[in-house]
């Protein structure tokens, strides 16, 4: 019986909407058969990256890369040329293992492919696999649920299970969040409306159409708007660019109240001036980005300009990118002034950002924050006179270095926490989830111009809409009815 | 039949009843001469008489309380039954053998199949219905079902006792009290109110207690069940005006004929009780400018609208017709209400003006300009009660043994509260002999999509049936109903197997080795055996046409009709042949008359397997989807849970407040429910696993864990 569990769970974690039931015409997905496949080694730097599949087309998917080969024997390494089955184009020269189930990881039939560390090969392998039929990208957890759903996990060892598809879950979505955050985003959400509206139109012609005046056209209206959507995603999905930079690394975002000295840590830290450092409060305006290795890591490095109200335009600005940028980091450094912890604006910092940000996370698993005290070389000699109430904190000085190590061993294990799951979203395999989805939605809309039956044309659409919602979120029939009363005049 | 009057009641039962006593007396609390029935009903509208037969049918000694036997089976509103998504509903009504669609059958005027062209998983069997008729034929299947009562009295409070100890729920229903004072007691009670709970019906500025035009409403009910706890809410419809048939000049206007041949309602009815040609029409006209003028003059006159009484995001009247659709024509369909009847139901003109500005309105409507109204449009807002506060087998969560159907939980039209009276009957009868609820999972019928949005979204509007609400349209189709409930009606053994408490469990046990699995027995012989021919001629059907197979280019040859391509598929099975929108069995038979030509000798059977290829690749994937979803289903999460004060499980404040006050029965249904996390999902069922185990531990009975062994693998072979 805890076997047929965890299919439920599977599903429930792919995301705080449901697949199932009233979101779930929208969101639907192939169900546990599918085979699955991601990147499994993290984000640290590495040469070999490790990419896994585990599913009954495990092995299909395995001699579909290596050309029609035997499997290799099961359990030991062999060396394969890896070659793009559509175009035949060689990917990488790779170490390939074969693990039939039940002797797996997983318990399903797996294979791992252990490629050459860099983003092409990586983001070639995962595209290729993409490909396959039967094959899709795993969503948060999924390997460990189908492991423990295969009696490979004890229940002990799934205490930390829901800890676990919480924080995938959560750090997806803010993978999801900077992918999303930009002209992808954007022309995701406007995808998503159209095909909205268009199963709207579509579904109120069938609950309405006869009995209430439906407008004329609407029928071809929906069509004309699921063609251009089609030309949309297609011009898409061919566009050699592929949109946009991907910014790879564990998101580091220095945020705190003005004046606080979150630009001299970001040049301390970068090592390098990156930001203009000024004793004046609102210097940093934008957003400002930098590469950097802290403690081994590649991490992206976020100034941002400080959290107050009411100043002009630009800052305002400033401050609502800061704002959504803190969204998406996956640690915070929250940078407070030790020698002004009782001014408004720390106090409303503490308040607003670090204790949300401490409380969301009893376990860890959420955001990550450190709070750094700077400025200690300006408190007074005899030890600092903080209040007991203060979260636990870093004493700094910018100025004088002291407290860096102390700074740079946190940062090394927050980092490495971050950095070893590798579902903190590598890009690359948000992307390949991105392009699994678009393409299946673009399969999906394909059915629905060839369908007479008008019930089945609209369940194309709604499967197509279900793909978008897998990376945009939405789906509920709410939504649907929601529409359907406010562009008709319709009951009785 | 034998009738008594006396004490203002009126007491009604069956010609098989006679040889049973009409009513038990009830143990040594009670007082001499009280009656006693396992199940009572109070209310004869669509939930109460559906819930009353389908107690009597399971085999309970049932009770129908109503304020006017000559009410029974009254059409308060539209003339007419059925429509889109609501066509589906009566269809699996009839699958278990509820009365709706039979008496539709003897009672309609004018059949019409809607969305012909749109699909067979969304057509809609609707009909005009002459409301005198139904009445009549729904008042003899009434008083003439085996061990059924009805009679005459208001209720007016509960009678409670302790509780089981081995349910949940703060007391137990044991009858009822009638306005007079004299105590019916039941074992199980279905309220079925209707707009009855603080009715009240609005024309104008004026307001008066109602629960109908010309009937009082419940106002002892409705504080008792506010002082148990009940969370109560207010909504509000209405109801046009009839006109004189006489009046009105139809000639002008656009007629609507019936289909030619009517389809019946019910799966066991070949025809209907009148031919097509002695159907009536209907008519459809228009509003103008000057309609909508009228009502925006007036809307300080209009009490119902300005109300802040929640109504639909739809539009149920004209005045929101007007108001959120400005400066357009709306249709108005003018509907007999009667074989003879001189009365004509404008449906579209919902209204709730002062009577004589409905009557300038209707006036000045293309064809109505002499109308004559006779009975004004009125609104009504009542009181219902959130039906998230029941399970999905209709009990409430509060008192036990108490079951709410109809539009007391927040749904509207006569369909959906038949749908939910079918299945609180035979419920309530289920739990008065001790046997596992019987729930209709939204995986399989529209009947489980309704109550499961009831009872984990709630509703602040009146609830109404949409195809669009159904995941599973391509699945749950009028034409296969009865292959969906038929056989779950007539025997429980396909029921979820549900352990909520270990006494359920030992229970369960005892039923299996004792008794063996006995029938839920809402379905008659006749239609189970019809059924089952059905199912079994459709599933030899399908696997014949899979096993004919031949080159595109012969089909080609053979069905010169079809537009069959000739593309990269070599060879064509006869299933993808009928797949084709201008091929039907008739046609194939002609072409492959053997083995094929018997199909097409029953005409339902012939268009149920064209319906089938039709749908055959999307139902392939949608039944995977479906087995998914059932397995979270079967999950059952224990009933006495208390999940605000629940420590051993971490959930966060908010989502115990919602499994609090929702209280889901399985893992599905709790994942529906909105802002309930998947972490919070997976901490529920590790905290379910954990008690199973310790339960398991502490019950080191050799035949427990046998049995558990053998549900296990039950399960696994249902799923």
């Amino acid at each position: 019986m805890w076997r047929g569990l965890w299919t439920l769970v599977a599903r429930a974690a792919r995301g705080p909407r449901r697949p199932c039931a009233r979101q779930g015409s929208g969101a639907r997905a192939p169900g546990s058969g599918a085979t699955i496949f991601a990147l499994s080694s993290g984000q640290g730097r590495c040469g070999i990256a490790v990419i896994r599949t585990s599913g009954p087309a495990s092995g299909h998917a395995l001699r579909s890369l290596t050309a029609p080969r035997e499997l290799p024997r099961a359990r030991s390494a062999s060396l394969r040329l890896l070659t793009d089955p559509r175009s035949g184009e060689p990917l990488d020269r790779a170490l390939v293992l074969w693990f039939p189930g039940p002797h797996s990881f997983t318990g399903e039939d797996c294979a791992e492919f252990h490629v050459h560390g860099g983003p092409a090969v990586v983001s070639g392998v995962l595209q290729a696999l993409g490909r396959v039929p039967g094959l899709r990208p795993a969503e948060a957890g999924e390997f460990t649920r189908r492991a423990f759903a295969h009696g490979k996990l004890s229940l002990t060892e799934v205490e930390g299970l829901a800890d676990l598809i919480h924080a995938e879950t959560e750090a997806q979505r803010r993978q999801a969040l900077r992918q999303l955050d930009g002209e992808l985003g954007q022309l995701c959400r406007g995808w998503a409306e159209t095909l909205t509206k268009a199963l709207a139109h579509v579904e109120a012609y069938i609950d309405f159409g006869e009995d209430d005046n439906l407008e004329e056209g609407i029928l071809e209206q929906a069509d004309s708007q699921v063609r251009e959507l089609e030309v949309a995603l297609d011009t898409h999905l061919r566009d050699a660019r592929r949109g946009q930079r991907l910014r790879s690394g564990a998101h580091v975002v220095v945020t705190g109240p003005p004046n606080a000295g979150k630009s001299s840590l970001v040049n301390l830290l970068s090592r390098k001036p990156v930001s203009i450092v000024s004793p004046e409060p609102g210097t940093t305006r934008d957003v400002l980005e930098t590469p950097v290795d802290l403690a081994g890591f590649p991490a992206l490095l976020s100034d941002t300009a400080g959290l107050r109200e009411g100043q002009g335009p630009v800052e305002q600005e400033g401050v609502r990118r800061a704002r959504e940028r803190l969204e998406q980091a996956d640690l915070i450094l929250a940078v407070l002034d030790a020698s002004d912890l009782a001014s408004p604006s720390s106090c409303n910092f503490l308040d607003t950002v670090v204790t949300p940000a401490i409380a969301r996370s009893p376990n860890g698993n959420s955001q990550r924050l450190l709070l750094v005290l700077n400025k200690s070389d300006l408190l007074p000699p005899g030890g600092p006179d903080l209040s007991p109430e203060l979260p636990p904190h870093l004493l700094l000085s910018c100025l004088t270095g002291a407290g860096l190590d102390g700074l740079l061993e946190a940062l090394r294990k927050e980092l490495a926490a971050v950095c070893g799951d590798p579902s903190t979203g590598p890009p690359l395999l948000t992307r390949a989830r991105h392009q699994h989805h678009l393409q299946a939605c673009l399969d999906a809309l394909g059915h629905y111009r060839r369908a007479t039956d008008v019930a089945l044309a609209a369940e194309a659409l709604r499967v197509a809409r279900g793909h978008l919602a897998r990376l945009h979120g939405g789906g509920g029939a709410e939504e649907i009815l929601d529409i359907i009363f406010r562009d008709f005049c319709v009951g009785k | 039949m034998f009738s008594l009057r006396g004490c203002g009641r009126w007491v009604a039962a069956s010609l098989a009843k006679q040889h049973l006593p009409p009513a038990r007396l009830s143990g040594d609390s009670a007082a001499p001469w009280t009656p006693h029935y396992d199940v009572v009903v109070v209310g004869g509208g669509h939930a109460g008489t559906e819930a009353a037969a389908a107690a009597a049918r399971c085999g309970s000694r049932t009770l129908l309380l109503t304020h006017r036997v000559d009410t029974i089976g009254q059409m308060s509103c539209n003339p007419s039954f059925g429509g889109i998504g609501k066509g589906h509903l009566m269809r699996e009504v009839d699958a278990l053998d509820g009365l709706c669609s039979r008496i539709c059958d003897q009672s309609g005027i004018h059949y019409k199949v809607l969305n012909r062209r749109k699909g067979p998983a969304v057509w809609g069997l609707r009909a005009q219905i002459d409301r005198k008729l139904y009445k009549q034929n729904m008042q003899k299947e009434i008083l003439n079902t085996p061990l059924l009562t009805v009679q005459e009295g208001a209720v007016e409070d509960l009678i409670l006792t302790e509780p089981e100890p081995e349910h949940t729920g703060k007391c137990r229903v044991s009858g009822v009290v009638l306005v007079d004072g004299s105590k019916v007691y039941a074992d199980s009670v279905i309220l079925t109110a209707g707009t009855f709970l603080r009715g009240m019906i609005v024309i104008g500025l004026e307001m008066h207690p109602a629960g109908r035009l010309g009937d009082q409403p419940s106002i002892g009910l409705a504080q008792t069940l506010e002082k148990l706890g009940f969370v109560v809410g207010r909504l509000k419809t209405g109801t046009p005006p009839r006109i004189a048939k006489e009046s009105i000049n139809f000639s002008i206007l656009n007629k609507q004929t019936p289909d030619n041949p009517s389809i019946p309602f019910s799966f066991i009815n070949e025809t209907v009780w009148i031919k097509p040609e002695d159907q009536l029409p209907c008519y459809v006209t228009h509003t103008n400018p000057r309609v909508d003028e009228i009502i925006l003059e007036n809307l300080h006159l209009n009490s119902h609208i300005k109300e802040t009484t929640k109504g639909p995001r739809y539009c149920p009247s004209i005045e929101s017709k007007v108001l959120r659709f400005p400066n357009r024509i709306h249709q108005v369909w003018l509907e007999p209400e009667g074989i003879d009847s001189d009365l004509i139901y404008p449906q579209g003109l919902s209204v709730t003006l002062p009577a004589e500005l409905q009557e300038k309105m209707i006036t000045c409507i293309r064809g109505l300009e002499k109308a004559k109204m006779i009975q004004p449009g009125y609104g009504v807002q009542y009181d219902y009660l959130d039906p998230r506060q029941i399970t999905p087998s209709l009990e409430t969560h509060l008192v036990q043994r108490l079951f709410f159907a109809g539009q007391i939980n927040g749904t509207t039209g006569y369909e959906e509260a038949a749908a939910q009276g079918v299945i609180a009957g035979i419920n309530a009868s289920l739990r008065v002999r001790r046997k596992p609820p019987f729930v209709v999972s939204r995986t399989e019928g529209y009947i489980g999509v309704l109550i499961d949005d009831l009872t984990t979204q709630g509703t602040n509007e009146p609830y109404r049936m949409f195809t669009s609400r159904a995941e599973f349209r391509l699945s749950l189709r009028p034409d296969n109903a009865d292959s969906r409930l038929t056989f779950r009606g007539n025997s429980s053994l396909s029921l979820p197997i549900r352990f909520t408490l270990l006494s359920d469990l030992s229970h369960y046990i005892l039923s299996c080795l004792l008794l063996g699995y006995k029938e839920a027995g809402c379905v008659s012989q006749q239609r189970y055996e019809r059924a089952s021919w059905m199912k079994s001629s459709l599933e030899e059907g399908i696997s014949m046409l899979k096993s004919i197979e031949f080159s595109s280019s012969k089909w080609k040859k053979l069905i010169p009709e079809a537009s069959i391509s000739m593309g990269k598929v070599l060879s064509l099975r006869a299933l993808d042949v009928l797949k084709y929108e201008e091929v039907d069995l008739e046609l194939l038979a002609k072409a492959v008359p053997e083995p094929l030509k018997k199909y097409t000798q029953c005409r339902e059977l012939a268009e149920r397997l064209k319906i089938e290829a039709t749908y055959e690749t999307v139902l392939f994937y949608q039944q995977q989807e479906i087995k998914d979803i059932q397995r979270d289903e079967a999950l059952q999460l224990p009933k006495d849970l208390d999940y605000l004060t629940l420590r051993d499980v971490s959930l966060s404040h908010e989502v115990r407040e919602k499994l609090h006050f929702s209280r889901p029965q399985t893992i599905g249904a709790a994942s529906r429910i909105p802002g309930v996390t998947p972490a919070a999902i997976v901490n529920l069922l590790r905290f379910v696993k954990t008690i199973q185990q310790r339960q398991a531990a502490m019950n080191e009975l050799p035949k427990t864990d046998h049995c558990l062994c053998d549900t296990d693998r039950l399960e696994e072979r249902q799923l």
